[in-house]
């Protein structure tokens, strides 16, 4: 490491990061303290993983949370894959109006987005719950999953769509094997993001799920408001483990994806 | 593609357009038709209109210092990112490549963690009686009672912890592309270490720098987690206003105010940021 040259930054940097990282750790530690008041260190236990997965709160949020991921996740790629395949031929102005409400979507702070969902329920008369923290996720997903598809799609040579249709392939024949297979990587990709995003989500959640079982981080906020537990440690290192492991295979397809393109892109110039 | 494929084409855009457009604009439309409408306290009917009401109730002093707050602490926590953020990103870009990658992902993975995780962690750590009132009286620095835990200064340092990855990424970007025969030229001509960094380094990481204050920026300002549980529940920033008169007390269409004046003030900023961006240039 280049540390003596840069002595100034590199201590900030160690001190920083040792910030970013120990606040974690003493999650990982409490999770496995013994003393229930986490004042001292009481010996080893996996007591409160037993109690967190017994926890009937948590396991009603892990059901919420992921058939609300889930259905949020295949909305918002449904969404993606049409919207993207549209804006490839779109016109310049087209496209300049689907990227501003594109980024308008994931620039908006959440508690006004989310309010304003809440009012459009409320006027409509329709029940919040469930199916309403689907719809909002899928509002701010599909953002997401667009931006990755639209990256994905514009490095997939449409000359192979028109060779196949050319061929003879019915337009429906095209999609299904070449331009779907083309997008399958990024859709993958996409997806993870959106089910991250849901997975993470607090705000929206917290808003539209009215009398339904909470999704996870929602019942995660309702016990830390005032507490500080050891179950809750135990829980949130369990969130924790399974947020990092989305993310990173997310990282893992998308890092594939750039390497795998940058290679097809040089292939033309090869040829 | 045939004729018959090319004439459906727009029917492409009508999923997301309809989407969109029901639930994400339409919702929008009624946040600011009720900023404008005016509610019964007694029987909770909304009547429509074009009411400034809601508005004139926004410069009582109670939400003014609301509001006040907001952006004093939107702006110190940008600024305590980019402090912290600024030596890190560039020792992180001074490194060998393989470093590099450490480092980076050291920054990153805290930040995947999940997001109510991360404010629990910071709620454990300053708590009254917590490992920082510890550390900091075993370095005998103050009296050992900070009593930061449910103040504003909490709430600052969860959205400094919570965003910084935020502030570090484009930063490093945007070192990292800086040519290092720049560098070189000006030591070549006779400037000292520090004077290429303040002179050469500096003004072209400035568009990362700039970037990052904007991301940082617009989500702290409508932040409603962070001062929900670091801040302990008081009406401290403009997003726990507008949840607490949606939430609680049920004035839709005065939470819509404040909703639309959190819209206006990221709207400035984003205009402001768009000028620095050509000053800049």
């Amino acid at each position: 490491m280049n540390v003596r040259r840069h002595l100034f930054s590199a201590v900030v940097s160690v001190a920083v990061l040792l910030c970013l990282w120990l606040p974690l750790a003493f999650i990982v530690i409490d999770s496995l303290n013994a003393n229930e008041l986490l004042a001292t260190w009481g010996g080893a236990t996996t007591r409160w993983y037993g109690e967190a997965v017994d926890d009937e709160s948590v396991r009603s949020g892990l059901r919420a949370t992921l058939t609300i991921a889930g259905a949020s996740t295949a909305l918002s790629l449904a969404l993606a894959v049409s919207g993207v395949l549209w804006y490839r031929r779109a016109g310049l102005r087209g496209r300049r109006a689907f990227d501003a409400l594109t980024y308008l979507r994931i620039m908006l702070p959440e508690v006004v987005f989310a309010v304003a969902l809440f009012l459009l329920f409320a006027r409509l008369d329709l029940q919040l719950g469930t199916a309403a923290v689907i719809v909002g996720h899928t509002v701010s997903s599909s953002a997401y999953a667009t931006l990755i598809l639209r990256a994905r799609l514009s490095v997939l040579d449409p000359a192979l769509e028109d060779a196949a249709a050319d061929l003879g392939a019915s337009p429906w024949r095209v999609f299904k094997r070449v331009t779907l297979p083309g997008l399958l990587p990024g859709m993958l990709a996409a997806g993870l993001l959106a089910f991250t995003f849901s997975f993470d989500d607090v705000v929206t959640s917290l808003f539209l799920i009215g009398t339904d079982d909470a999704p996870l981080p929602v019942v995660i906020l309702s016990k830390i408001r005032f507490r500080i537990e050891p179950e809750i440690s135990a829980i949130a290192i369990l969130v924790l483990v399974f947020t990092v492991a989305l993310f990173a295979a997310a990282f893992a397809v998308v890092v594939r994806l750039a390497r795998v393109s940058g290679r097809s892109l040089a292939l033309p110039e090869e040829r | 593609m045939k004729g018959g494929a090319r004439a459906l084409r727009p029917l492409l855009l009508l999923p997301t357009a309809a989407w969109v457009a029901a639930f994400f604009l339409v919702p929008l439309a009624m946040i600011v038709a009720y900023s404008f409408a005016t509610i019964s306290l007694i029987t909770l009917d909304v009547s429509f209109g074009l009411s400034l009401a809601n508005y004139r109730e926004l410069f009582d002093p109670l939400y003014l210092s609301t509001l006040g707050r907001s952006v004093v602490l939107a702006l110190g926590a940008t600024a305590g990112c980019l402090v912290l953020a600024l030596p890190l990103a560039f020792f992180i870009s001074r490194q060998p490549p393989r470093w590099q990658r450490v480092l980076l992902v050291a920054v990153i993975v805290p930040f995947w963690s999940s997001f109510i995780v991360r404010i629990y962690a910071v709620a454990r750590v300053i708590d009254d009686g917590g490992p920082l009132e510890d550390a900091l009286r075993a370095l005998s620095i103050g009296s050992g009672d900070l009593g930061l835990a449910q103040t504003r200064w909490a709430i600052g340092v969860g959205i400094v912890y919570s965003y910084l990855p935020l502030m570090v990424l484009p930063i490093y970007v945007a070192l990292d592309r800086v040519d290092r025969s720049l560098l070189d030229a000006a030591a070549d001509l006779g400037a000292p270490a520090r004077r290429g960094f303040r002179r050469v380094t500096l003004p072209l990481a400035l568009p990362g720098v700039l970037a990052g204050c904007v991301i940082v920026g617009i989500p702290a300002l409508g932040e409603y987690v962070i001062p929900d549980v670091l801040g302990g529940g008081k009406t401290l920033m403009l997003g726990n206003v507008v949840a607490d008169q949606f939430l609680k007390t049920g004035n839709l269409p005065f939470g819509s105010a404040v909703a639309v004046a959190l819209l206006a003030v990221m709207a400035i900023v984003l205009i402001g940021q768009r000028l620095a961006r050509q000053v800049v240039r």
